[in-house]
């Protein structure tokens, strides 16, 4: 292999450097501000984490199995996962076996960073050796690979249902123009190679392609333009890509340290924000995971539309988006790069001016008997007086002495106000709260209502305490011979309420104690899948008639295991189903409570 | 002479056959329940002159005797054939109409669903239909002696979040009748009305609540219900809001009274999508027109009478039955 220009250097490549020189430039600068934006310890807890050795090696493995093997993408669909991983891991390939190509062959031009990627362009062939085929053979390999993978991006543009996509997002017009440079890369790579075949080598595809051109092609005139129109497209690519969903590349591998380095969002658009919304790749995922979904008018709602107002600064939609959104989680309990849809929407809501503020310093605090277990059942298990009385009924028969310290009214846990922005009214809510149940000296609180449950669990500081909801507790009970079941005849579907399952990972206990006490089927979407009731508190402009749709898509879910009536866990789930429900909604308390001793 | 099918035996239903009959037909009345009367058949006595609704009843059942009834059965396919209806019952029976009424009416709507009030949970909480029941002579544990009485207004009724933004029309003053009746059956008990807002637009219903007031001193509270709870002994606390003193209040009562209201009556959803028939966003069938075509389905042949249509009281139901009757009569005559 000799090197075929003295100068190692054609014009052709000026497009490819230029946008090379421009991403660069770009991703170094956005780096760097995002850096400058984080809190101060934040940021110190960012670079410690970069430098310990378990974090380290974790970022390393998330970046291999998100960024190139795409793997949750394989676990949800083969082969949106096989697109996925073929561009990724195939061109990650190309690059890699380039510079191994350089490396091997004409190792005084590695300083000149375009070698690899026009390597068939510079060198001849001067002798074939069993390394430099096995070389081209790879390199074709991959390029098949790749090549492979933008064939099917093609088919899923007009056919998404076979990917397990019923929609995608509208791409905008810079993410077109995106889409169609990447599409054009890799086939004019594959054409440039072609032409080269002969000068510079080729293995299985680019070898015979070669030959067969030959035969009606009489000179070499026409590879020149070709190695031209491939640097251009790249060029392109790489102009647009900032501007683009594509920018998705350079910043999941900023996000994946950030996330594992345990950053929050904490601002409406600095920071950890900016890094989540570079790193949407405009999948739509979120489109088929939102249950507001189901009415047309609400899809741009999706928290794909929320990233790409925020890139284009649109404050009116942004406000809209952040509204509508029911908070229920599971956009980001699904989407692949871990975008906080529901936590990016509450920091929107945060920086409204409200002009009426709340003022809760003036509410008495009650009085709480000592007692070692406190139970909490908050406004909604008021409303749904079942499940509260269920609760004290099931804890009196398993002999656990319990103060009901919100029976005749209490204070609310303050999530409400969280959610909706308004994070001083919540922190005076959580402060006097906090003072009534540490003054009781308990040092378990039960808690049946899920909303609350998590407002406890991440917003307030109870040294002492154990915060459990009432499902783990009564699930505990029962381990512990305090409550005996017995099996009634009905089988039921649980219902994963947003806040316990995706809010707070308690998808087993409460199926545990339904399938102690009836038969249990699951539903289609379940876990981490479920769909929300509708009823959620989270959003702040969703109508009745557009909830009531999102309540009936949830029912027909459940409906679709044949249960003889609807298991939840959550005082809202039950009231929000049962009012459109053909069969009985029940409550786990309740459920207990009928089948235990 | 052409068959008429009237699907529906309470008063509407009743009402048209009776006038149908006048005019020289032969009505066949298909009712599902094994009497005639419908929800008026379970009422005691009617606002606002007190009329027993028995009295309506019989009197109605009298006069149509000569028609062609149909009682515990349901009507389970139509069909249209060349201008005509084809019926065919449950009990194997199949007719060819010339014309449909239906008279359907409504569903009362299931107060369990709003269970902040407490009904199916609390054991003194009725609904209104349970107190008529009760007035009427009917055995009911939970009413013994009470104190004091609560009055929920609007339940389920201009109630978004249960699916309902229609108003009920007769609750406002069904309340203030089933007060009155309770204060003349228990004179020192003391009686509470929660209400959003009156809604006393017939004859002689604000003379009556004004009565109720002066006569029979019954408090009216304007504020709904936000929550009930039980007490140690079994009494039923009502937190509620006072917007007109701007005040958060707590009252305890014996037994509180759910005043559900009328929501559409979803059995008949299978026969209406068989004869395709428009429903509207309220659930309830959908007029040709609201003002001038009330009676008349979007089908020809088809006619409807009373609350299958939206919600009505039992002057307006009847008028509405004797205008179709005209309608059906009119029909068939020119078509």
């Amino acid at each position: 292999m000799i090197d075929r220009i003295p100068s190692g250097f054609n014009p052709f490549v000026i497009p490819f450097l230029v946008g090379m020189g421009f991403v660069f430039a770009y991703c170094i600068y956005a780096l760097v501000k995002i850096l400058l934006q984080l809190s101060f310890e934040d940021r110190k807890k960012f670079f410690l984490s970069l430098v310990n050795p378990k974090t380290a090696a974790k970022n390393i493995r998330d970046m291999f199995c998100d960024c190139l093997f795409h793997v949750k993408l394989w676990k949800r669909n083969p082969l949106l996962g096989y697109m996925h991983s073929s561009i990724a891991f195939g061109w990650f390939m190309l690059i890699v076996l380039g510079h191994i190509e350089v490396i091997l062959f004409v190792p005084t031009r590695i300083n000149l960073f375009y070698y690899p990627i026009f390597f068939n362009f510079f060198v001849a062939e001067a002798d074939q050796t069993m390394k430099g085929s096995l070389l081209f053979f790879m390199m074709d390999f991959f390029l098949l690979v790749v090549l492979s993978g933008i064939a099917l991006a093609m088919v899923k543009r007009v056919r998404s249902r076979l990917f397990g996509m019923r929609r995608t997002a509208r791409p905008s017009l810079v993410n077109t123009i995106g889409l169609y440079a990447l599409w054009a890369i890799f086939p004019l790579r594959l054409l440039a190679e072609t032409f080269t075949a002969h000068i510079s080598g080729g293995s299985f595809l680019t070898g015979p392609a070669n030959w067969i051109f030959r035969q009606f092609l009489g000179n070499d005139l026409h590879y020149l333009p070709t190695w031209w129109a491939y640097s251009i497209v790249l060029g392109i690519f790489m102009c647009v890509l900032p501007f683009s969903r594509y920018m998705h590349i350079p910043a999941e591998m900023l996000l994946i340290p950030m996330r594992n380095a345990g950053l929050k969002i904490r601002n409406a658009r600095k920071g950890l924000t900016r890094v989540q919304v570079f790193t949407c790749p405009n999948c739509g995922v979120c489109i088929d995971a939102c249950p507001m979904s189901v009415s047309k008018e609400n899809i741009k709602d999706c928290t794909v539309y929320l990233t790409r107002q925020i890139r284009r600064g649109n404050e009116k939609r942004i406000a809209e988006i952040s509204d509508k959104c029911l908070l229920c989680g599971k956009c980001e309990a699904l989407c692949q790069v871990g975008v906080q849809g529901p936590e990016i929407r509450i920091q929107q809501r945060a920086i409204r001016d409200y002009s009426i503020r709340q003022d809760f310093s003036d509410i008495a605090v009650n009085e709480v008997r000592k007692s070692h277990v406190v139970y909490f059942s908050g406004c909604m298990s008021q409303l749904v007086p079942s499940v509260g009385r269920s609760v004290e009924s099931v804890l009196k028969k398993a002999g656990v002495e319990v103060e009901w310290m919100d029976r005749d009214g209490g204070l609310c846990c303050g999530r409400p106000m969280l959610t909706a922005g308004k994070t001083e009214e919540a922190r005076s809510l959580v402060a006097k709260n906090t003072e009534m149940i540490l003054s009781s000296g308990a040092d378990t609180l039960v808690v049946s209502c899920p909303i609350c449950y998590r407002m406890f669990v991440e917003n307030y500081a109870l040294p002492g305490v154990r915060v459990v909801h009432y499902s783990v507790y009564f699930d505990e009970l029962v381990k512990a011979g305090r409550l005996h079941l017995t099996k009634s005849d009905l089988c039921y579907v649980y219902h994963d309420p947003c806040e316990l399952g995706r809010g707070c990972g308690i998808y087993d206990e409460p199926r545990r104690l339904v399938g102690q006490s009836a038969a249990i089927a699951e539903s289609d979407r379940c876990r981490k899948e479920s769909i929300c009731c509708g009823g959620s508190l989270g959003s702040l402009s969703l109508t009745f008639r557009q909830r009531e749709k999102i309540t009936r898509a949830a029912l027909e879910n459940l409906y679709a295991s044949k249960a003889d009536a609807i298991a939840t866990a959550c005082p809202l789930c039950k009231a929000t189903l049962s009012r459109f429900s053909d069969r009985p909604v029940r409550d786990i308390a309740e459920i207990i409570d009928l089948q235990s001793r | 002479m052409k068959n008429i099918v009237i699907i529906g035996g309470g008063v509407a239903g009743m009402e048209a056959a009776r006038q149908l009959l006048a005019l020289g037909y032969t009505p066949i009345i298909v009712e599902k329940a094994n009497a005639l009367g419908g929800h008026v058949a379970s009422w005691y006595r009617l606002f606002p002159d007190m009329t027993p609704a028995s009295e309506i009843i019989s009197r109605l059942k009298k006069e149509i005797a000569p028609a062609n009834v149909f009682t515990g059965t349901k009507v389970i396919s139509i069909s249209r054939e060349k201008g005509d209806y084809s019926l065919t019952l449950d009990n194997g029976v199949s007719i060819l109409a010339g014309a449909v009424l239906f008279a359907t009416g409504f569903k009362v709507f299931d107060a369990s669903k709003k269970e902040e009030y407490g009904y199916g949970v609390y054991d003194r909480v009725i609904t209104n239909r349970d107190l008529e029941a009760w007035l009427s002579g009917g055995e009911d544990k939970r009413i013994s002696a009470p104190k004091a009485i609560g009055f929920v207004h609007c339940v389920g009724s201009r109630d978004l979040k249960a699916g309902n933004s229609q108003c009920s029309k007769v609750c406002c003053t069904t309340a203030i009748k089933q007060a009155i009746e309770m204060k003349e059956k228990f004179p020192k008990a003391e009686i509470y009305c929660f209400y959003m807002d009156l809604r006393l637009f017939g004859k002689k219903y604000e003379d009556f609540y004004i009565n109720a007031q002066r006569d029979f001193g019954v408090h009216f509270i304007r504020g709904r219900v936000s929550e009930v709870g039980e007490t140690i002994d079994g009494r039923l606390q009502v937190k509620a809001e006072d917007t007109l003193s701007g005040k958060p209040l707590k009252v305890q009562v014996d037994n509180l009274v759910l005043m559900s209201g009328m929501v559409c009556n979803q059995s008949v959803s299978e026969l209406v999508r068989q004869a395709r028939l428009d429903i509207d966003d309220d659930g309830f069938l959908r007029s040709r027109n609201n003002i001038f075509d009330i009676l008349e389905s979007n089908r020809p042949g088809i006619f409807y009478a009373g609350a299958c249509t939206g919600t009505k009281t039992v002057p307006e139901t009847l008028a509405e039955a004797r205008a179709a009757a005209l309608e059906i009569h009119n029909y068939l005559q020119n078509g």
